[in-house]
């Protein structure tokens, strides 16, 4: 395989890990993942105010301080399952660069949000959008530089404490 | 003493006063809901979306108030009017999309017209019928263009460019008449200039639309967010004073906000709102259901649109200065989403308790006390911010438009102020 496929192959790869770390809340190893100057922003368009919108940003340490901060948050713990699939993966011509598009959806799985009685073990899906990611590499292995989520769902009818 | 047993449990704790309670069943119940429609979100002024957000002639938004569907449009003239989205042909909705513009024509029709899809009649942006398909082959004189026209509503552009409608013709109130003074206290920083809408979000929960409002009214749940814990409680938080204004609304205002004690969290000292002080906060919660919350560089503003017993809409906006430099607006949308975003600090903690709250106050539970009876006043006797004033205030108003007694609905306002008297 080329060295080009290899890193398309890497970027993938790192693509889920990232997905199963969110899903398991191992919030410092998906930030391992990340260079130091990572940026990270949940987006959405709302054809409602006409505006390209900002629902969350912020670097690597401003991710850091918000999931150090989980615990001490009330939350619907109700755990949150991705479905990413990845679409596209462009290297750039220096092939020190690359971005990559991936489709997820955010499933649900009711816990304690409601009444757990009637409602836990439920799953729903909770979010749909779009992975925009821009990545770097250290010695062939791919870290992220940016991560945009594009949300296509703007109701949001509890919102979450977690990144999504 | 020890867990209550039936009995016990179901008698008045304590000292509690009648008028410091609400019986659960008007969060529950489906013919008060219903009355609750009728009698009152059909009557009063609400605004329904900000005037940024129509921000070109032909223009429109469409949304629903009181269950009826509602278009408000900017004429080539720049005025804003409203008119029910229904079609006085056979009553099809005119517009179905959240918002556009009519200046392109619609598949069926012209453009800057507003036309029906369905048999191509076609409106002007007064209401005016300007065109029937097929008119007089169809009708001969029995019915013409000026014979029809869009149902208008009564509208006003106020308080920092929000638009407000009214379902009720026959309203004897101007909109900062029916405020009451409760916008005093922000007035001057929403009018400075103009605002704009930088972000809208909804949330459908399952809970009465009055369970939202007693929570944005009620500061003693601050316990409930980490956020608070950490920046509230000092004795500026304390000293702030619950205001009762006519109509049912309250202000609770200022106090300096302690950002630096929130880790992640610069000062908002470096942006803020014009007239508004530093880390300054003010909030009214409008009646039946609005909030306007403005603190340092951001306003917020929510706006309930109930959906059943056990269901409401909550559409969040948060609105900067037009002005704004993309490096102000940043900021703002930055301090707007910390605590008030889907993915902030404290709007996902507020409702989450609410829809559990909601969880034991199902149609068919028993009904339930449910206490508003903390009175926490400062040296001049006036309720500070963990009185519960703002929640007897709503439900006093509530009980008047309702003619019934919050603690006990089946009791009517009057026979419920004899009960309390004796
Ligand atoms: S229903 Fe609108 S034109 Fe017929
Ligand atoms: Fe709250």
């Amino acid at each position: 395989m080329s060295e080009s496929m290899n890193k398309q192959v890497a970027i993938s790869n790192v693509i889920y890990k990232a997905s199963l770390f969110l899903d398991e809340h191992r919030w410092d190893d998906w930030l391992n993942l990340c260079h130091e100057d990572f940026y990270y922003a949940i987006k959405a368009f709302s054809p409602e105010i006409n505006y390209d919108m900002i629902y969350m940003d912020g670097n690597r340490e401003d991710m850091r301080t918000i999931t150090d901060m989980l615990p001490k948050h009330n939350s619907d713990n109700s755990p949150l399952a991705r479905h990413t699939v990845v679409y596209t993966v462009e290297m750039d011509e220096s092939q020190d660069t690359a971005t990559a598009v991936s489709s997820f959806a955010v499933y649900k799985t009711e816990l304690d949000g409601i009444n757990s009685h009637a409602l836990a073990g439920e799953s729903n899906i909770f979010l749909v959008g779009k992975y925009r990611d821009k990545f770097g590499f250290d010695n062939g292995e791919p870290f992220f530089m940016e991560r945009i989520v594009q949300l296509d769902t703007r109701r949001l009818d509890k919102g979450s404490h977690f990144p999504i | 003493m020890p867990a209550r047993n039936a009995k016990q449990w179901d008698k008045i704790p304590g000292k509690i006063a009648s008028g410091e309670y609400v019986d659960s069943r008007i969060y529950s119940d489906r013919n008060i809901f219903e009355e609750e429609i009728t009698k009152i979100f059909k009557k009063v002024w609400t605004p329904v979306c900000h005037e940024s957000e129509l921000s070109e002639p032909y223009s429109f938004r469409t949304m629903t108030v009181a269950r009826e569907p509602v278009m408000v449009v900017r004429g080539a003239d720049n005025q804003i009017r409203a008119f029910l989205n229904v079609c006085p042909h056979r009553g099809n909705m005119i517009e179905n999309r959240p918002s556009g513009s009519f200046e392109q024509g619609s598949p069926s029709g012209a453009p800057k017209h507003m036309t029906c899809m369905f048999h191509a009649w076609q409106f002007d942006m007064k209401g005016n019928c300007v065109h029937i398909s097929r008119g007089s082959e169809g009708y001969q004189d029995r019915l013409a263009c000026s014979d029809v026209g869009l149902r208008r509503l009564r509208c006003e552009v106020k308080y920092g460019g929000f638009v407000w409608v009214t379902l009720n013709d026959a309203i004897d109130q101007t909109v900062e008449e029916w405020a009451g003074g409760a916008f005093d206290c922000m007035e001057k920083s929403l009018n400075a200039e103009p605002l704009e809408v930088f972000h809208y979000h909804k949330a459908i929960i399952p809970c009465n639309y009055k369970l939202w409002h007693d929570t944005n009214s009620e500061f003693y749940h601050d316990y409930l967010h980490y956020h608070n814990r950490i920046t509230g409680f000092n004795d500026s938080y304390f000293a702030r004073k619950n205001i009762g204004f006519d109509n049912g609304h309250v202000n609770v205002g200022s106090f300096e906000v302690q950002y630096d004690q929130y880790e992640g969290f610069e000062s908002r000292e470096e942006l803020s709102f014009p007239h508004l002080p530093n880390n300054h906060w003010e909030m009214i919660d409008f009646f039946p259901g609005v909030n306007f919350n403005l603190r340092g560089s951001a306003l917020r503003c929510d706006i309930m649109t109930p959906l059943g017993p056990d269901k409401v809409m909550i559409e969040f906006r948060g609105l900067g200065l037009k002005s704004d430099t993309p490096e102000e607006r940043l900021i703002r949308q930055r301090h707007h989403n910390s605590i008030w975003g889907p993915f902030g600090r404290n709007l996902h903690e507020d409702l989450l308790a609410v829809s559990t709250q909601q969880a034991t106050m199902n149609e068919w539970a028993d009904k339930r006390r449910i206490l508003h009876g903390r009175h926490e006043v400062d040296a001049d006797g006036d309720p500070t911010i963990h009185d519960e004033e703002g929640m007897r205030h709503f439900y006093d108003a509530w009980g008047r438009w309702m003619d019934r007694w919050p603690g006990d609905p089946e009791l009517s306002f009057e026979e419920g102020q004899k009960r309390e008297a004796a």
